[in-house]
């Protein structure tokens, strides 16, 4: 095909993201230098120095983190199973890891009330047993974003890790061995670098769906905040959208400072990854 | 020849964006109903004789959205009909709908808004000063709901009111009182609104009282309000959210509108609705212009019809608003769940809507900081 067909093919996925994408994330980083007729910092200044913004902040980092690193922990093994399985016991599993993103987060976050209430089925299996006198408060914490996050996040760390896995020739690992790697050391040394890629990308879009999701933290979280219900406060029921338009470039710097920290990690580990 | 190929589909991709972008000026239409689909010609047979006849005008409604058949069937449709209009309709919550006139991109003639959220959009000037010599029925509604915003904008066409409701299985005093709430009876038991919700600045109101305080007390109402941190489980946005909390026992009550416990009932049949010995708080629906509106007399017609006694009665006796209409008579059964009679409306508290106005960034922030951390 000609040179010049082959961009026209490209021109309506990229005026699509130029209008829709490009030109709304340059207009909202701009509108934060610029309040009152001049070029400030104002903005970020006055949202750093207050304790309470920092404390939302650290609070949906950290529920990010935690999130991601629980759907690691799970979602390694599972991938790991199922890439060694045989083509059509692979299809059907990966079918069960995915079935739940056919529905939908709130339908998620109903259910999750309802399992970690107080006359939930988590309570109830604890207090019978006698394990604890009062029922535990779990429903409306920072646990029950937790749980619900990783639920909503684990088949994508599952999909990405599955794809680079069961990509990994089995005769690497019998080559170690036979070499006299011991298994673990095989996985440590072969296994592991080689599924970096997968992790780094299912870990990045875990990281950042935690940290930009809002309807889980807005039906399980209790009376704190989270950057994105504060954002939502502060764009549609204060109609402060200069305010709002300052967290969500702090959103994308958080995510952009993320996603290099990682890419670093992974380079030190596989440096061919 | 390349250049001419990328003009041309660039000009499409364009042309598409803005076909997408009108696309949502048609929201949902109220014209299904089959009164309003009839030909023009046999409406204006079964219209009354001075009905405008030729080509139906259009007028475009902003308004929650909530019991759509009622307002097909009982509001919009005989509206309709009787002045030779196809009204069209956008729904949404308050907020949404709010920024949208403040957008300026949309037609809208008559909206739907809380008074608070009215009053935001009277401060920013986004609505039209009414003519109350168009609008005669704001005669024969009850002096709270007149001119709640000043003479100037629309009436409140449905009062109703704040108090607590409660499950006594789980509270062991009776509650009576705004000051119950801080009981200990109602520790990690309680919600309470959202500040950003309509409900949220009477609360605090209800905390200044209840710290003793005749006049408003800013400082008093907040530290009074820190003090509920052990009581309160979550604060809810949503009415909805209340009601899923209750049935399921994740609180034993708060502060709710008066109008949704028979959803509460639904859930927990021994559900108790208090009117505080203090007064509950009238939480008022306006009805205003949207300025810029080409239909102005229409509109303030609609609004008076809002407020006619046949309207008024149907939407009480459906429990679906409470009437402001004097001269509506309901029966002790169809008065329950509704904010019913003269004697209870004038006396509910009524909170100063643009002092909230006014005050509700610093409040909203005071909040977040002080109680909802």
């Amino acid at each position: 095909m000609k040179k010049s067909v082959l961009y026209g093919l490209l021109l309506p996925g990229l005026l699509f993201l130029g209008i829709f994408m490009v030109v709304p994330i340059v207009l909202t980083i701009g509108s934060t230098f610029y309040r009152g007729g001049s070029l400030t910092l104002s903005g970020y200044a006055h949202f750093f120095e207050d304790s309470y913004f920092n404390q939302i902040l650290l609070t949906t980092v950290g529920i990010s983190l935690i999130t991601t690193l629980l759907c690691v922990a799970l979602g390694f093994p599972t991938a790991y199973y199922i890439s060694r399985k045989k083509a059509r016991s692979k299809g059907i599993l990966l079918a069960i890891a995915i079935f739940p993103l056919l529905t939908s987060p709130i339908v998620r976050s109903f259910s999750w009330m309802i399992i970690l209430g107080r006359k939930g089925l988590i309570n109830d299996v604890i207090v019978g047993l006698g394990l604890a006198e009062k029922p535990l408060d779990i429903l409306y914490t920072p646990t029950a974003i937790v749980i619900g996050l990783t639920h909503l996040f684990l088949p994508i760390m599952i999909i990405s890790l599955v794809g680079v896995l069961e990509n990994i020739d089995t005769d690497l690992v019998q080559a170690a061995q036979s070499l006299g790697a011991s298994r673990l050391s095989a996985f440590a040394r072969i296994v592991f670098p080689l599924a970096l890629p997968g992790l780094v990308i299912g870990a990045v879009i875990v990281f950042v769906g935690s940290l930009t999701a809002y309807t889980t933290p807005a039906l399980l979280g209790g009376k704190q905040r989270v950057i994105s219900t504060f954002l939502y406060q502060n764009a549609m029921t204060l109609n402060d959208w200069f305010l709002a338009s300052v967290i969500a470039v702090i959103m994308i710097a958080i995510t952009f400072i993320v996603v290099g920290l990682m890419n670093r990690a992974t380079h030190q580990f596989n440096p061919k990854g | 020849m390349k250049k001419k190929w990328l003009g041309t589909t660039m000009a499409t991709a364009l042309a598409t964006l803005m076909l997408v972008g009108c696309g949502s000026n048609n929201a949902n239409n109220a014209g299904e109903s089959p009164a309003a689909s009839a030909p023009s010609s046999q409406a204006a047979s079964t219209a009354p004789a001075d009905a405008p006849s030729g080509e139906p005008a259009k007028l475009v409604i902003s308004t929650w959205g909530f019991s759509p058949e009622f307002f097909d069937q009982e509001v919009f449709g005989p509206f309709e009909k009787a002045h030779n209009v196809k009204i069209v309709l956008e729904t949404g919550n308050n907020a949404d709908r709010l920024n949208k006139i403040r957008q300026g991109t949309s037609e809208i003639d008559v909206i739907y808004l809380s008074d608070y959220y009215a009053q935001q959009a009277i401060d920013e000037g986004l609505l039209e000063k009414i003519d109350p010599a168009q609008i005669p029925n704001i005669q024969n509604i009850f002096s709270i709901a007149q001119a709640p915003l000043g003479a100037d904008y629309g009436p409140a066409y449905t009062v109703g009111q704040l108090g607590i409701a409660y499950n006594p299985d789980m509270v062991e005093k009776e509650v009576t009182s705004w000051s119950d709430l801080w009981d200990p009876s109602f520790k990690n038991n309680l919600t309470l609104p959202n500040i950003t919700g309509t409900a949220g600045p009477m609360v605090v109101d209800v905390a200044s009282r209840v710290a003793g305080n005749a006049a408003f007390n800013e400082d008093a109402a907040f530290s009074k309000l820190a003090e509920t941190k052990g009581n309160v489980v979550k604060f809810y946005s949503k009415t909805s959210e209340f009601v899923n909390m209750f049935a399921q026992q994740e609180i034993a009550g708060g502060p709710i509108m008066e109008s949704y416990f028979k959803d509460l009932q639904a859930a927990v049949p021994g559900a108790k609705f208090v009117k505080p010995k203090e007064g509950g708080y009238a939480i008022m629906n306006t009805l205003n212009v949207v300025k810029g509106s080409k239909n102005k007399e229409l509109a303030e017609a609609f609004i008076d019809w809002q407020l006619s006694k046949e309207v008024q009665e149907k939407s009480a006796k459906a429990k679906i608003d409470s009437p402001v209409n004097k001269d509506v008579q309901l029966t002790e059964e169809e008065a329950r769940g509704v904010t019913y009679g003269a004697d209870v409306i004038e006396k509910l508290n009524k909170l100063d809507m643009a002092l909230v106005n006014k005050n509700m960034a610093n409040w909203t922030d005071r909040w977040n900081k002080e109680i909802a951390n």
